[in-house]
């Protein structure tokens, strides 16, 4: 009479057991994978005005008014804009994410390419993605260094530097991580404030500006490596003097 | 007994008395403690009322509500200004200008483009009789858009309140003019407004009296046109505990006092603080406000103050065909 009670009162259970264990389909996935796409960074509402604020930069710079003539353009009021209240900061950051997972997309690597060789291709694909807003770039940079705006310009500029790094095919582990894309940093902010300033045809000042720097950061690899070499030999030949001589280490 | 002097057996027949006099006795530190308790005084219309709602920490039914906040506004409608600057130190002030600023009402005639003809917006301003926001609204799009055009309808449920906003308006340049116009209507059944009509709908310190928030919330997205922005600015929840212990000090404590003092009505502004206290999180009300079919932007709030008061904003989207 027991065992029957015991049995139903088991097969919940179990059906809770196997429940959890059947594979799920959520929409999120908690993991990263470079088949699936990325969903956008921006709800449809804001990318349709900002997208559309955007093609009014060139005419308008980076101002509320591109964004309230985006916001009409996308069937909007000029009330819209009250979507965005970090006002045309939030323009130039929707500028500086979409060029930065646009570069996916952009580049195509021939075969045999050193990593520096790519991070140069891509850096410069990155600076001439501004090639459009560039007589308006200096009111962005203004905007990106009000102390409000700053750590996030910052963030940016290091998932720019970060987005460089990966997709050149970079699978360092150690301190040269952080080396890597803080130095990428600096050469990539320096670049594009002097894009600003650049009258040649098709960028090519800027071009020879970006890899002069990229030179130097190599050379600058170079140097610190070496002096690391010549600690170490010198702490090994150091040791071993004291050795010979009767010291027990 | 005998073995106490008369002298100590009056003093603990008077402390006797004392303790039974305790309902009436209300010295400043207790009154949180007052403010804390259930108000027993909960008038019941009929044995089996179909709905209720609060009102400060009252269970009211629904019906009567609406004539209870009519009679709190019509009592403190003359010393309105007084009072919100006493109680809040002047920054209600503050928090108003900088409501209309981040709004940004008013379209600048000449710099946008000549295919849409310069028309302004139409801004309907909700429970605003005193006429606060619109006066400010009006400013800011003139002064700072040289936008002339653009008109704001205050509408408010107490015929005190917008006698007020009327007389304060004749010291404006809007008293004559039609770009300010004064309605009294009930946020809940804004009849006499066309759907689709309104660019912006503003109600500020007046949702959390409404009876019926969702509905009133969603009148809003009916007037509003397609892109139309409804904003809110209304008291919130403090988010740091320090400084929320402070601060309901001073609200339970002080405010009841002063409208008492400065006044003569504490009453009202009991309830006043009541109604704060009751009044949804953040959290909440983004919830609400997007469960009437708006989109916010970003996290959906602003807080000012530490969360004292909070601004919330939501955009009508539109439909693509």
């Amino acid at each position: 009479m027991a065992s029957p009670a015991r049995l139903t009162r088991a097969t919940p259970a179990r059906h809770l057991l196997r429940s959890t264990f059947r594979p799920q389909t959520p929409k999120t996935r908690p993991y990263h994978s470079y088949e699936t796409p990325q969903p956008s960074p921006y709800p449809p509402t804001e990318s349709a005005i900002l997208s559309s604020a955007l093609s009014h930069v060139p005419n308008h710079g980076f101002t509320t008014e591109s964004l309230r003539l985006g916001a009409r353009d996308a069937g909007y009021l000029d009330a819209s804009t009250n979507l965005f209240p970090r006002g045309a900061f939030d323009l130039v950051q929707y500028h500086l994410v979409t060029r930065r997972l646009a570069l996916k997309d952009a580049v195509q690597f021939p075969e045999k390419l050193g990593v520096g060789a790519k991070v140069r291709c891509l850096a410069l694909e990155r600076l001439r993605a501004n090639r459009e807003v560039i007589h308006r770039w200096q009111e962005a940079l203004a905007l990106m260094a009000q102390p409000t705006y700053i750590p996030a310009s910052i963030a940016e500029l290091a998932r720019l530097a970060d987005e460089i790094w990966f997709l050149a095919g970079d699978t360092s582990v150690d301190t040269s991580w952080y080396t890597k894309r803080a130095s990428l940093s600096a050469v990539y902010s320096a670049a594009e404030v002097f894009m600003t300033q650049d009258q040649s045809s098709d960028f090519k000042d800027t071009e020879r500006f970006l890899d002069s720097r990229l030179e130097d950061l190599k050379a600058v690899g170079t140097a610190v490596g070496s002096v690391g070499e010549w600690v170490e030999f010198t702490g090994h030949s150091f040791v071993n003097l004291a050795r010979s001589k009767g010291v027990r280490i | 007994m005998s073995t106490f002097s008369p002298a100590v057996r009056r003093q603990l027949l008077q402390g006797a008395r004392l303790a039974a006099r305790q309902g009436p006795y209300r010295c400043f530190s207790s009154s949180v403690r007052h403010a804390e308790q259930p108000a027993t005084k909960a008038p019941q219309p009929e044995d089996n009322p179909p709905r209720t709602t609060h009102f400060g920490f009252e269970t009211v039914s629904e019906s009567l509500k609406e004539s209870r906040v009519g009679a709190v506004f019509s009592s403190v409608a003359s010393s309105y200004d007084t009072m919100n600057d006493l109680m809040s130190l002047g920054i209600h002030r503050l928090w108003k200008d900088h409501f209309v600023r981040s709004l940004n009402p008013g379209t600048n005639p000449l710099t946008s483009s000549t295919s849409a003809p310069a028309q302004g917006w139409n801004i309907l301003d909700i429970a605003g009789g005193t006429g606060d926001i619109a006066f400010r609204m009006l400013d800011h799009a003139s002064n700072i858009h040289n936008d002339y055009m653009t008109r704001v309808t205050v509408a408010d449920i107490n015929s005190d309140m917008l006698a007020e906003g009327r007389k304060r308006s004749l010291g404006t340049s809007y008293a004559k003019g039609d770009r300010l116009k004064f309605v009294e209507a009930n946020a809940e059944k804004l009849d006499m407004i066309p759907s689709n009509s309104v660019d912006l709908y503003t109600v500020a310190f007046g949702i959390r009296n409404f009876t019926n928030k969702d509905t009133a919330l969603r009148e809003a997205f009916r007037v509003l046109k397609p892109g139309g922005v409804f904003a809110c600015l209304e008291f919130s929840k403090v988010n740091n505990g320090l400084f929320n212990e402070v601060y309901k000090r001073w609200s339970f404590g002080a405010i009841p006092l002063i409208g008492q003092l400065v006044a003569g009505d504490r009453a009202s502004y009991q309830y006043l603080v009541e109604s704060i206290e009751k009044f949804p999180s953040q959290e909440e009300f983004r919830d609400m406000i997007k469960d009437a079919g708006f989109v916010v932007p970003g996290k959906g709030w602003e807080d000012l103050t530490g969360g004292i008061a909070a601004i919330h904003k939501g955009v009508k989207p539109v439909e693509r065909a």
